[in-house]
């Protein structure tokens, strides 16, 4: 069986287009009209992308995204309709981990899941187990602790702290953890990698307001260090 | 036109031109001072010199008779020369009053200078006759009174001759000081009328000032409510006018906006089916191929004049914030040039010293910028031939040059207009602009704080240079 995808849409017509071009995709579409409906056939059936309309009516695509993250990590991609309103910013924030502008080309979403589902890079050297001060990485495993305690870390929160794990003390500019972490090219959106490393922070730092584990670098970047 | 209208015409023509309100109000009120003080002094003056006269004529008058009857008691049965040496001498004389007697035919006076023919001879005739008399002239060019009284007891006349020079000297200055008190009060006057017309003029400046702000986009500047039943009408109906054109400016504003995201949704749908039909593609008639190409031509740049539409009116509704990074500028031009979709295979030349060069900007957009020109380059002139790069002081020049028919003078400025495809446009271009692409340039380079422009790219006038200039963010 193949890749499930849960799409939130209450647009019957694009719905059904958009259901009908990623099943050419290869993907598996299961439909949901509402906010309610998608909780209802998340909890049902396992899936792995969902992919939800910002704009529903009755509880609200901010409010699925933030259901589903109390349970699940699975990747989510959020459809705005505009990419420069706050609405990006908080959906990222409700635990969205990409998002489409409408009216997007279903190759282009395609490309966006793949990028999504990608495994964790593997540290060079193939050390099993990282530490950095009390912070534990397991890239196979895909586990992370925090001074014995494992964490929970979505997938795309997870392979962000394996990029920057893989070169300690390096600095990543925004443009090359967009590449490797989301598959976005020079014009990808920084706002992703800054809302991610802004959520890695609340559960790998002790003190998200300061930081000692991933440090921002003025102008450059981020960096992981000890 | 009428012979009438003409004339009035005319008229109008030859008038000077017209003053402004202040003006008007400050040369009325300092024409009003000048007459009334005018008018004033002028009376002032008459009073007090008619006032005068005839007070030292009266003192006079009544001296000269008390003299005549020392004359008449003195002179009788006296010889001449007594006359002249005692009484005449004991007259009651103020200063600048001179006797002089006629007695028996003879004229004695004090002074040889007074002699008969001192006296006018009306005033002589007069005397003479038997009547006393006075009469103001001029003597050796100065101001005097002469009174003459007839002393029939003993035959003589008794006259004096009075200099008026202190009195023309009090009325001289007192016409100095009227005139004076004149000039101040016309400027007093002219500077009352320039307060008064100021502070009348002030809720004029206030309702030009608010205007100038709407004028300038600042769609929420109100009068301030006042008390004054006049003014209070008048910032009513301003402030009514303001209300109703930001309202139609913003609602017209927001349709544009509404317009463009209701659009969204069916341009979705219809993405979404021309890629179902596009992956069949293969199975279809040629026809129906053909017609598929036409379709999903035009879905892509249906898609793309309504995420147009929508920034413009985002610009319109001055809601734009751009995303700022400092980026450099030199990597971001190349990545901008790969990325879009007409300009994949242009050189980009710049100097090795412009690669430190840091700017900031909106990445998104100032690549739109880029993606734009090199787009109208490949609609109107068969594509850019370079994108170059050129630091000037602390700006930094982007321009995209192309070999076409280049752009006449006259339309250098509309081509950023909206929907404006310059008049060769037609014969050049392939017909697939949209129109909004250099309208959003300008929009953007503009909100980033530079210029954008056209020029010609050859000496002869051919060929065409986009050039967009940023400031340089300092290292």
């Amino acid at each position: 069986m193949g890749t499930r995808i849960l799409a939130v849409e209450d647009d019957e017509r694009i719905r059904t287009a958009v259901k009908m071009a990623l099943e050419d995709e290869g993907w598996n579409v299961e439909e949901a009209e509402t906010g309610e409906d998608a909780l209802e056939a998340f909890a049902r059936h396992p899936t792995d992308v969902v992919l939800i309309d910002i704009m529903l009516p009755g509880v609200d695509g901010f409010e699925v995204c933030r259901s589903i993250r109390r349970t699940s990590d699975v990747p989510i991609v959020m459809v705005t309709a505009r990419a420069d309103t706050h609405d990006v910013v908080a959906g990222l924030e409700a635990g969205a981990d990409d998002y489409l502008t409408k009216p997007f080309a279903p190759k282009e979403l395609s490309a966006r899941i793949r990028a999504l589902m990608r495994r964790a890079r593997k540290p060079d050297g193939g050390n099993a187990t990282m530490r950095f001060g009390d912070l534990e990485i397991t890239p196979d495993a895909g586990v992370v602790r925090r001074a014995g305690t494992e964490l929970h870390l979505t997938k795309t929160e997870f392979r962000l702290l394996c990029e920057l794990a893989s070169s300690p003390g390096r600095v990543f500019s925004r443009e090359v953890l967009l590449e490797r972490v989301w598959g976005y090219g020079y014009f990808g959106d920084g706002r992703l990698v800054d809302v991610h490393v802004r959520r890695l922070r609340t559960k790998i730092e002790a003190d998200p307001a300061n930081p000692r584990h991933v440090a921002t670098v003025r102008g450059l970047g981020y960096k992981l260090q000890g | 036109m009428s012979e009438r209208r003409r004339f009035r015409k005319r008229l109008a023509r030859l008038r000077p031109r017209a003053l402004g309100l202040q003006s008007r109000i400050t040369l009325a009120f300092a024409l009003g001072a000048m007459v009334l003080s005018i008018v004033l002094a002028g009376t002032t003056f008459a009073l007090t010199r008619a006032n005068l006269v005839s007070q030292r004529e009266s003192n006079a008058l009544s001296r000269v008779y008390v003299n005549a009857n020392l004359v008449k008691n003195g002179a009788r049965g006296q010889d001449l020369e007594l006359i002249q040496s005692q009484l005449l001498p004991s007259l009651q004389l103020p200063a600048g009053s001179r006797p002089i007697l006629r007695f028996e035919d003879r004229w004695l006076s004090l002074t040889a200078q007074l002699k008969e023919e001192t006296i006018p001879a009306s005033l002589r005739e007069t005397v003479s006759s038997g009547h006393a008399a006075r009469m103001t002239f001029s003597l050796q060019g100065r101001p005097a009174l002469a009174v003459g009284v007839p002393v029939p007891a003993v035959e003589a006349e008794y006259y004096e001759i009075i200099d008026l020079d202190d009195l023309q000297r009090t009325l001289g200055s007192l016409a100095i000081s009227l005139l004076g008190a004149s000039v101040f009060t016309t400027l007093a006057g002219a500077g009352i009328g320039f307060w008064a017309g100021r502070r009348a003029l002030r809720p004029l400046a206030d309702v030009s000032q608010a205007a100038e702000a709407i004028a300038g986009g600042r769609l929420d500047t109100r009068l301030e409510a006042t008390d004054d039943p006049h003014l209070g009408v008048l910032a009513n109906s301003f402030n009514e006018m303001a209300q109703a054109l930001q309202d139609r400016i913003e609602r017209d504003a927001r349709f544009a906006s509404d317009v463009s995201h209701e659009l969204r949704s069916p341009l979705m749908t219809l993405s979404a089916a021309v890629d179902i039909l596009e992956t069949r593609r293969e199975d279809m008639h040629e026809r129906s191929q053909a017609a598929l190409d036409l379709l999903s031509a035009e879905v892509r740049r249906f898609s793309q004049l309504v995420e147009d539409l929508l920034e413009i009116s985002r610009y319109d509704a001055g809601a734009v914030r751009l995303e700022l990074d400092e980026i450099r500028l030199a990597e971001f031009v190349m990545q901008a040039v790969r990325a879009s979709g007409n300009g994949q295979s242009v050189p980009v030349e710049l100097d090795s010293e412009l690669a430190s060069v840091v700017v900031q900007a909106d990445k998104r957009r100032l690549a739109r910028v880029v993606a734009n020109l090199l787009d109208n380059a490949q609609k109107y002139a068969d594509g850019a031939t370079a994108v170059t790069l050129r630091r000037v002081d602390d700006l930094v020049q982007i321009a995209v040059e192309d070999e076409g028919a280049g752009i006449p003078d006259d339309e250098r400025d509309i081509v950023f207009e909206r929907f404006a495809r310059g008049g060769g446009a037609g014969r050049r271009g392939s017909g697939d602009g949209v129109g909004l692409g250099l309208a959003l340039v300008a929009e953007h380079v503009r909100l980033h704080g530079g210029r954008v422009w056209v020029e010609e790219k050859n000496p002869d006038g051919s060929g065409a240079r986009f050039v967009v200039e940023l400031p340089v963010l300092p290292t």
